[in-house]
């Protein structure tokens, strides 16, 4: 026995700082376990106060470690600005999010099946879809990938944030498989988000292969001094950047990465689009801004007008289509889409000021978008959700609140002032400005225009047509859905009023460690 | 730990290593070409387990003798191994489906994945160039040993990132419990004595079931037994069996009344 | 004189002259061959024994030579290929079975260091530091040979008996890595050697009872006992060996996998067969009962001089004969288990409780480490009292309660018409007449041959 074994030394382990993290992960072994020993009954309720502690736990210590700025388990974890408000950022759209999975008034049993390994369209399935429960393995999945993706945002190697990846992957694959209804569609958007995920994944990883090839090490901080002081050709590194990017902006939803989205948008059980929406674009953009700001500092003149093209063509392909859709989860893929492409151009602000921007929008947009796709969760006929366009006509007559609510959200998408989504954008393009980027605000503020008329249709159609024999009526809904509307609602009006405390905060965040 | 073979000098191959590479480089190649190439789903599989054996060879020679190991272990051994488990309880004789959905979308793949390979290739061949080969001695040596090194990596400057590892581990299993496993539930669920009154219960007979019909001319068991009164007894055959005549060539004698 | 067993260490190995490997090469696969030629014989002698009948006996010396002249006549047997079959798949499937069962003995150590024609060498062929691995790859690539075999036939029972097999194997290979992790944990390493070489014992123990230090047992079949019980049963369902010999359960499957396969391609598949239970009775007397070190009470003589040189042969050999003849042991007394219990043996009872023993390992090398002997004691004791607790307030299986009469009754009287007859519940069933007859015939024992007991 050769090796030393009092020699190797744990790294040191900030705990305080790591908590958010061990909080969500431990719940979510907590909850497994829940599902193995609990009665069935009981289980909804148990699930649903651990996952909710655990996201105001986790919250409540971001905000106490929220002056902490160090590297952690052996320089494995960067727990600077960015990754904490980050970190914060995702529990509090977790718990919205984690309302409106929860909702159960909607439908009997909630919008999850009972037993999905059960054949769709069997005998026993319809059995099943008529009964009153339904699986709970839903939350600790959520946790799972809430806990994947705090570290996806505060890897500081590439290798921690390949396993963050795959973390909060897998249980969103899983998660998109389980609506209760259109079980097919739903399995079919699973199955399309985890083979393409897959191949993302791996091209991520080669990614790192190749940049581990150019700098001999997979740290942010080794490829960061590398650049700067390596005699190697750059081609390794530049097939590197351009892989991990690719990994990262298929997250992301950037143009040519984006086909899954519509499809698995529609397919998946509308308060996990939620969640993806939402969440995994907060993860994936902050795993994003982190590779290239700290790791690809000294080779912007050479990404910049790469990310710039694919930014364009984000914001123009996610335009354009959202105009020819009918379906209304359809419609909000695509403008996520265009979403993605806005905070690209924050993000190529490459300055404090785009850092600032891209954490603002990331948030702003989480919260409008999980009310935006709570709204839709309400409007229903016999066989379920009404998503079809055409089904919407006329229903602010039905339902003026709702309607109401709705199109005020529509009209933060659009980025009309006094919403959030102005505040939003004006941010990301002021940053891109400054960055000497106005070709890309240009395109930026042509798409919007485009961009403005599918919403504005939604609008006008729930507004200025007579509702017809088809329209469905508005739910009443639960308290869960409720405090989802009001929270989502609210933080659209506050933040597109008065933006400035939590600028003040991203701005105060902006800045990396290495 | 200075075996010949094992030891990958920096920058320059040692003859056994050359040796080996140029056998088990081609023989890589060739499943990863033929694991595309082949029709059948089986003999997919088995191209691409000679091209992960190869590649744990591969990492052997270069000095990483535990990952190799681990390769062949865990992706030819497991990996794989349910890989077939699965083609064959879908069976042999299903073959992929050879209409394209989209048009001309075969040609493109094609096209396009040659263009990516070509592409990633030649930048590799000519980065190489310029890059100087480490080899693992080093970081072998470093901590008394290949398997003593990556346990050393592991436990301390990836630490978290291991740990981290469970979650997926965790997730993985309550995936595919999710995804596979019917919960039976306690109303569905019948127990011996629902069992022994269906059994007994009019209609159902609670005997054995006859067995098929043997015949000097079939012994097949689609065929029907006779009863004693020369008709078919039905429940001789299973359900799910065709039925089906018997050809003449089938009824005929076979030969055997010499 | 003082002989001391010169203990190979990796660095011995890879410095042999090409005909000295040769020899080596050469001389495993004849042992192996004559191995497996003996075992059949060795099995079906102690089965017949077991049974109280002679066994073959009638070819060479007390019919000894009986194995070797089956083994030659099968390949000059008519070879028979399915029209079904696919050709290329069922040719390999026999290669691969067979060039699998050979890796293993390459990294088993026979003995310490011996001098062969003046070059001092190792008696083994070769090891490296994952040497466990290397023998846990080959036999997880032997698997392929079974599932191929079942696959390639074209036929229904070959198929399912590879079916069977593979997740068979797959399953108890996991238990026997798993059980092979304390090894590692104890001996700090996976080369053969030196894990022969850390059982070689002596070592004091550096705790104490009152003073004395005891001598701690060596081998790691008492060191970790548990692991040593899972491969013990795992090895069984790993070489398909009766009570697991599912794969080719004769009352369901006819012959398995190898149904379909005849002549030499059948030998291969039986050769495989028996090689491998020589293999996992290699590793497990290399792994766990000191490998070619010699027994406790005979290594107290003259310091170990058993150890020398090509004694560890005998040692080696004879522990594999000992492991082979709990195989066919075990072959001769217990009947097949059913699929679905064998594999939740595998699943729910070997894995959890390989996976528990691990962690109590690893907690127990964990406190052995840390200085303070206090807080050791108070662990340990928490950790058995928890334990007991966790006994005691196990919840107790509630069978259910039996029915009354007047229940039954009324379910009888809800029966629908036509239902099949049943017998009434108060029948009283009248003494069988000729038992009476045989009671009634049979005298009182004496007993003691006194009279005074005589009382019916």
């Amino acid at each position: 026995m050769t090796i030393a074994q009092d020699a190797l030394q744990l790294p040191h382990l900030n705990y305080g700082a790591l908590a958010p993290m061990l909080i969500l992960f431990g719940a979510a072994a907590v909850g497994v376990l829940i599902e193995a020993f609990v009665p069935r009954r009981s289980r909804y309720a148990l699930q649903l106060v651990l996952g909710l502690g655990a996201l105001v736990a986790a919250l409540i210590v971001v905000i106490t470690e929220s002056g902490t700025r160090e590297l952690t388990a052996g320089a494995a974890i960067a727990l600077d600005g960015p990754a904490l408000f980050l970190q914060g950022s995702l529990a509090a759209l977790g718990i919205v999010a984690l309302l409106l999975i929860a909702e159960r008034t909607l439908e009997p049993g909630g919008p999850f099946v009972a037993a999905a390994a059960v054949t769709a369209g069997t005998e026993e399935d319809r059995t099943q879809a008529a009964r009153e429960d339904a699986g709970t393995e839903v939350y600790p999945l959520l946790l799972f990938a809430l806990g994947g993706m705090m570290l996806f945002v505060s890897a500081n190697d590439l290798l921690t944030m390949f396993v963050a990846l795959e973390v909060f992957s897998l249980p969103l694959y899983l998660m998109c498989g389980l609506a209760r209804r259109r079980r097919l569609l739903s399995q079919e958007s699973a199955m399309k988000y985890f083979l393409l995920g897959s191949f993302a994944s791996a091209f991520f990883l080669f990614g790192i292969a190749m940049l581990y090839g150019f700098s001999g090490q997979i740290s942010f901080a080794g490829i960061h001094s590398a650049i700067q002081t390596s005699t190697q050709s750059t081609t390794l590194l530049y097939i590197g950047l351009a892989l991990v990017a690719l990994g990262l902006l298929f997250k992301a939803a950037a143009a040519p990465f984006h086909v899954w989205i519509p499809d698995v948008y529609q397919g998946a059980p509308t308060p996990i689009t939620a969640f993806m929406s939402a969440c995994t674009k907060v993860a994936a953009f902050g795993a994003l801004i982190r590779v290239l700001y700290v790791a690809f500092q000294g080779t912007d003149w050479d990404f910049r007008p790469v990310i710039g093209a694919i930014a364009v063509l984000t914001m123009l392909v996610g335009s354009i289509l959202s105009v020819t859709q009918t379906d209304i989860k359809r419609l909000l893929a695509y403008s996520s889409i265009a979403n993605a492409g806005y905070i690209l151009v924050g993000v190529l602000g490459l300055s404090k000021d785009g850092l600032s921007s891209t954490l603002f929008y990331l948030v702003t947009y989480g919260f409008t978008v999980i009310a935006a796709f709570g709204v839709v969760t309400l409007v229903r006929d016999a066989d379920g959700e009404a998503t079809h366009l055409s089904r919407w006509a006329g229903l602010g007559r039905r339902s003026p609140l709702y309607a109401g609510l709705f199109t005020f959200l529509m009209l933060a998408f659009a980025g009309i002032p006094l919403t959030s989504g102005f505040t939003g954008k004006f941010a990301v393009f002021a940053a891109a400005i400054g960055g000497g980027q106005s070709w890309l605000v240009v395109f930026g503020v042509v798409s919007s225009m485009i961009l403005a008329f599918p919403y504005l249709r939604v609008v006008v159609m729930m507004w200025l047509s007579e509702p017809g024999e088809s329209t469905p009526t508005v739910s009443i809904p639960g308290a869960l859905t409720s405090a989802t509307l009001a929270i989502g609602g609210l933080a659209t009006l506050v933040l597109g009023v008065v933006p400035a405390p939590l600028l003040d905060l991203t701005n105060h965040a902006a800045q990396f460690i290495r | 730990m200075s075996h010949s073979i094992l030891a990958a000098a920096a920058g320059q191959m040692g003859t056994g290593e050359k040796v080996f590479f140029w056998i088990f480089g081609p023989l890589a190649l060739i499943g990863a070409i033929g694991m595309v190439w082949a029709r059948n789903a089986v003999h997919s599989a088995l191209f691409l387990v000679l091209t992960m054996l190869s590649l744990g060879v591969f990492y052997v020679l270069q000095a990483g003798p535990f990952i190799g190991m681990v390769q062949i272990i865990v992706y030819t051994g497991a990996i794989m191994m349910l890989f077939l488990f699965v083609l064959m309880l879908v069976g042999r004789d299903s073959s992929d489906a050879l209409i394209e959905t989209l048009r001309g979308q075969r040609t493109a793949a094609i096209l396009i994945g040659l263009g990516f390979a070509g592409l990633v290739c030649t930048a590799i061949a000519r980065a190489m160039g310029s890059v100087s080969a480490k080899g693992l001695d080093a970081a072998n040596q470093a901590n008394g040993g290949n398997v003593q090194g990556i346990a050393a990596l592991l436990f301390t400057k990836y630490v978290f990132a291991f740990e981290v590892t469970s979650a997926l581990l965790i997730t993985a299993a309550v995936g595919a419990m999710i995804l596979a496993h019917v919960e039976r539930r306690r109303e569905n669920r019948l127990s011996q004595v629902d069992l022994m009154k269906a059994r007994f219960a009019p209609g159902n007979y609670p005997g054995p079931k006859p067995g098929p019909g043997v015949y000097a001319t079939s012994d097949s068991v689609a065929t029907p037994a006779l009863l004693p009164d020369g008709t078919f007894a039905d429940r001789s055959v299973s359900k799910i069996l065709p039925t089906r005549e018997l050809s003449g060539a089938e009824s005929a004698p076979k030969g055997t009344e010499r | 004189m003082k002989y001391l067993a010169q203990d190979p260490t990796l660095a011995n190995f890879g410095h042999d002259v090409w005909w000295l490997v040769l020899i080596k090469v050469v001389a495993v696969f004849a042992l192996l061959l004559v191995l497996t030629l003996f075992t059949i014989m060795y099995e079906r002698k102690v089965v017949a024994r077991m049974a109280v009948r002679p066994g073959p006996n009638q070819v060479g010396p007390n019919g000894w030579l009986q194995s070797l002249m089956d083994g030659m006549k099968l390949p000059f047997k008519e070879e028979i290929i399915p029209i079904t079959a696919d050709k290329v798949v069922y040719f390999l499937a026999p290669v691969i079975a067979g060039t699998c069962a050979f890796i293993t003995f390459a990294v088993i150590p026979f003995g310490p260091m011996v001098s062969i024609f003046g070059h001092r060498t190792p008696l083994q062929l070769t090891d490296v530091p994952v040497a466990v691995l290397v023998i846990l790859a080959a036999t997880s690539m032997s698997v392929y040979g079974i599932v191929l075999s079942g696959w390639a036939s074209g036929s229904t029972y070959p198929l399912l008996g590879g079916l069977r097999s593979s997740a068979q194997m797959i399953s108890y290979e996991v238990a026997m890595g798993l059980s092979i992790v304390a090894v590692f944990m104890t001996a700090g390493t996976m080369s053969t050697s030196g894990i022969v070489h850390a059982q070689a014992g002596g070592a004091q123990a550096n705790w104490d009872i009152f003073g004395w230090h005891p001598q701690a047992p060596s081998w790691y079949a008492i060191v970790t006992l548990p692991s040593f019980v899972i491969y013990a049963i795992s090895a069984v369902g790993e070489t398909n060996r009766a009570p697991f010999d599912l794969p080719e359960a004769e009352s369901e499957l006819v012959g398995g996998y190898l149904t379909e396969y005849s002549s030499f391609k059948f030998a291969m598949f039986y050769l495989a067969e028996y090689i491998a239970m020589i293999n996992v009775s290699a590793v497990g007397a290399t792994l766990f009962l000191g490998g070619w070190r010699v027994p406790w009470p005979l290594s107290l003589i003259d310091h170990g001089v058993l150890n020398h040189s090509w004694f560890g042969l005998i040692w080696f050999l004879g522990k594999v004969l000992i492991f082979l003849f709990g195989f066919i042991w075990l072959r001769a007394t217990l009947p097949r288990l059913r699929y679905d219990q064998f594999m939740r043996l595998g699943w729910k009872v070997l894995l959890p409780a390989n996976l528990v023993w691990i962690l109590i390992l690893a907690g127990i090398k964990t406190t052995q480490r840390t200085p303070t002997g206090n807080t050791r004691w108070f662990v340990i004791a928490g950790v058995v009292v928890v334990a007991l607790i966790a006994v005691f307030l196990w919840p107790e299986k509630k069978g259910p309660e039996a029915p009354s009469t007047e229940q039954l009754e009324e379910q009888l009287a809800q029966l629908p018409e036509g239902s099949f007859p049943l017998p009434p519940l108060d029948l009283q069933v009248p003494p069988s007449p000729r038992l009476q007859r045989l009671t009634g015939q049979r005298e009182p024992a004496t007993v003691g041959g006194g009279t005074d007991e005589k009382e019916n």
